[in-house]
This record gives C-alpha cells, sequence and structure tokens, in this order.
C-alpha cells in the first residue's frame, strides 16, 4: 500500500490514524442482523474486518419503531452510503435472524445500486443444543 | 445459470484426494470447531477439512467413506448457511426479494427460528408435531366425509321447504 512517509512536523500532529481508515475495498460483505426487536446493518471486507456499521436505533429510532422494516431499509441505506463513498462495488449479503427487516433491508440494498453476487441466510440453527429460555407468561 | 441452493451441513468434510486422513468413526460435532485447518491453500478457513465439488467416481467413494457427504453436493463456502440465492444481472428488485423469500420459507428458517425461541415441554412438543402431521396429510389427502355429510343434509332441508312452499 502506498503510504506516504510522514515527516517530522506531522507527527507532532497526534495521531494520523484515521489515515488507515480509508481503505478502498472493492468487493465486501453485508451482514444484516434482524432481530424482533431491532435490525443491524454491519459492513466488513470478505476476512470478515468491519467496515461500518448502522443500525435502526443509531438512525434514531427508538423503542418498538426500531423493528420495523422502514427503520430497517434507513439503516441499510445508511450504512451503504458510507460504503459506496469508499468505493465499494460488489458486495454479498448475509442475512441472519427472524424479524420483519430482512426483507427490507435487502430491498433497500438492491435500490442502492451496489452489485449482489449471493444472498445467504445464516441464521444460526443449533442441532437441539442450549435449553431456550422459559415461556413468556404475557 | 441462476442456481438456489439450500445446504445442511452435518459433518466436518475431508479432502477425497488424501487417503491416510481417516474421517473419525463416529460423529463429531460440526462447524465452530475453530481447529486449525490442515490445508494450505486457504488458511483463512477455521474449519476441520473442507469438501470439494466432487466428480461421479470420487462421490461414490465418499458417500462409502462417510455417508452423509452424499447431501454435500455443493461447494462449501467459509461459513455455513442455509439458504443462497445467486443474483444475476438485471434481476428486477421485486422478483429477487420473492425469490428469495420463497426459498427462505421452504427452507422453513423462520419457522424454526419461532420454535427455538421459547422452550417448549414435550406437551408442546406433541401437540405441534400433530398439528404439523395434520397439515400436511390435509394437503395431499383432502378429507371429503365431513364435507359430503352436510351436502346432504343441505338439500335435505331445501328439499323440505320446497314441498312445504
Amino acid at each position: 500500500m502506498a503510504k506516504p512517509i510522514p515527516k517530522m512536523g506531522s507527527r507532532k500532529n497526534g495521531r494520523i490514524g484515521s489515515r488507515k481508515h480509508t481503505r478502498k475495498i472493492p468487493k465486501g460483505v453485508i451482514h444484516v442482523q434482524a432481530s424482533f426487536n431491532n435490525t443491524i446493518v454491519t459492513v466488513t471486507d470478505v476476512q470478515g474486518r468491519v467496515i461500518s456499521w448502522s443500525s435502526a436505533g443509531t438512525c434514531g429510532f427508538k423503542g418498538t419503531r426500531r423493528g420495523t422494516p422502514f427503520a430497517a431499509q434507513t439503516a441499510a441505506g445508511s450504512a451503504i452510503r458510507t460504503v459506496t463513498d469508499q468505493g465499494m462495488q460488489r458486495a454479498e449479503v448475509m442475512i441472519k435472524g427472524p424479524g420483519l427487516g430482512r426483507d427490507a433491508a435487502l430491498r433497500a440494498i438492491r435500490r442502492s445500486g451496489i452489485l449482489l453476487n449471493f444472498i445467504r441466510d445464516v441464521t444460526p440453527m443449533p442441532h437441539n443444543g442450549c435449553r431456550s429460555p422459559k415461556k413468556r407468561r404475557v | 445459470m441462476a442456481a438456489s441452493s439450500t445446504i445442511n451441513n452435518f459433518l466436518s468434510f475431508f479432502l477425497p484426494t488424501k487417503p491416510p486422513q481417516l474421517p473419525p468413526l463416529q460423529t463429531p460435532p460440526l462447524q465452530f470447531n475453530p481447529v486449525a485447518s490442515s490445508q494450505s491453500q486457504k488458511p483463512s478457513q477455521p474449519l476441520i477439512a473442507q469438501y470439494e465439488p466432487p466428480s461421479s467416481s470420487s462421490s461414490e467413494l465418499s458417500s462409502v467413506i462417510c455417508p452423509s457427504l452424499a447431501y454435500a453436493n455443493t461447494l462449501f463456502f467459509r461459513s455455513p448457511y442455509t439458504v443462497q440465492v445467486v443474483v444475476e444481472e438485471d434481476e428486477p428488485e421485486e422478483r429477487l426479494v420473492n425469490r428469495f423469500r420463497r426459498e427462505v420459507l421452504r427452507a422453513g428458517v423462520i419457522q424454526e427460528c419461532r420454535r427455538r425461541r421459547y422452550f417448549e415441554n414435550k406437551q408442546e412438543e406433541k401437540k405441534r408435531k400433530t398439528r404439523e402431521a395434520a397439515k400436511r396429510n390435509r394437503r395431499r389427502r383432502p378429507m371429503l366425509k365431513p364435507v359430503a355429510q352436510k351436502k346432504l343434509d343441505v338439500p335435505a332441508t331445501k328439499k323440505e321447504e320446497d314441498e312445504d312452499n
């Protein structure tokens, strides 16, 4: 990677750590975790290192509105906007969890103009593992 | 060619080109074992081994050595997944979403999630299984008896009313 050697003066200015984060990645993976109460959209590179993330909560929704499909749509849109500025063209989508945000986030991703390779569902499925919490008595 | 595949990964796989590596006799727990891979090709894979798409002869061999390998007839990617939809170029948004939704429905992901959300005791499980069995059988054999009885009842009463009038 062609990174300019910092001069003595700029070293005194403190961190140049922000320089490292602008790496151009043409291909990445978009993880969408759609639970019943919230939707989190994380954009990583192919190895899994996170580039940026956004969720319905960070987009300003609170409480029950975070779980709605519209909130998922805005979260996906916000996550992808930061990433297309960095120059990502192709992506894979990994969707996890039940929830209303699945389809809405997928729609938003598709509409944002990013090219998709695969859409995968990676909901974790135990082969009858741990005991789930007890039933709610509402 | 558009292909959408559903995969259930059950076992760890082994390279068919390495005969001295015999798989363990009992079924080992799968997948999330951070054991270092024995291959040099893809060092980033945290899996035990990787399964390559077989030719016809090696598939027979692999199904003999490890029977559950017969299920895995597609490429195994880095992370296990239940549903995969391959996106073609210029596919309309609605069609893509519908295709994904249909695949997920076929795989029963959301149903399964909802079932495992809270614990169900044996009673609940039995009830659920009978309900599912009834639904499955109802689709194949539409129930004729109750419907026929209703039809017999209705024309009988109608005839009586007509005769009265």
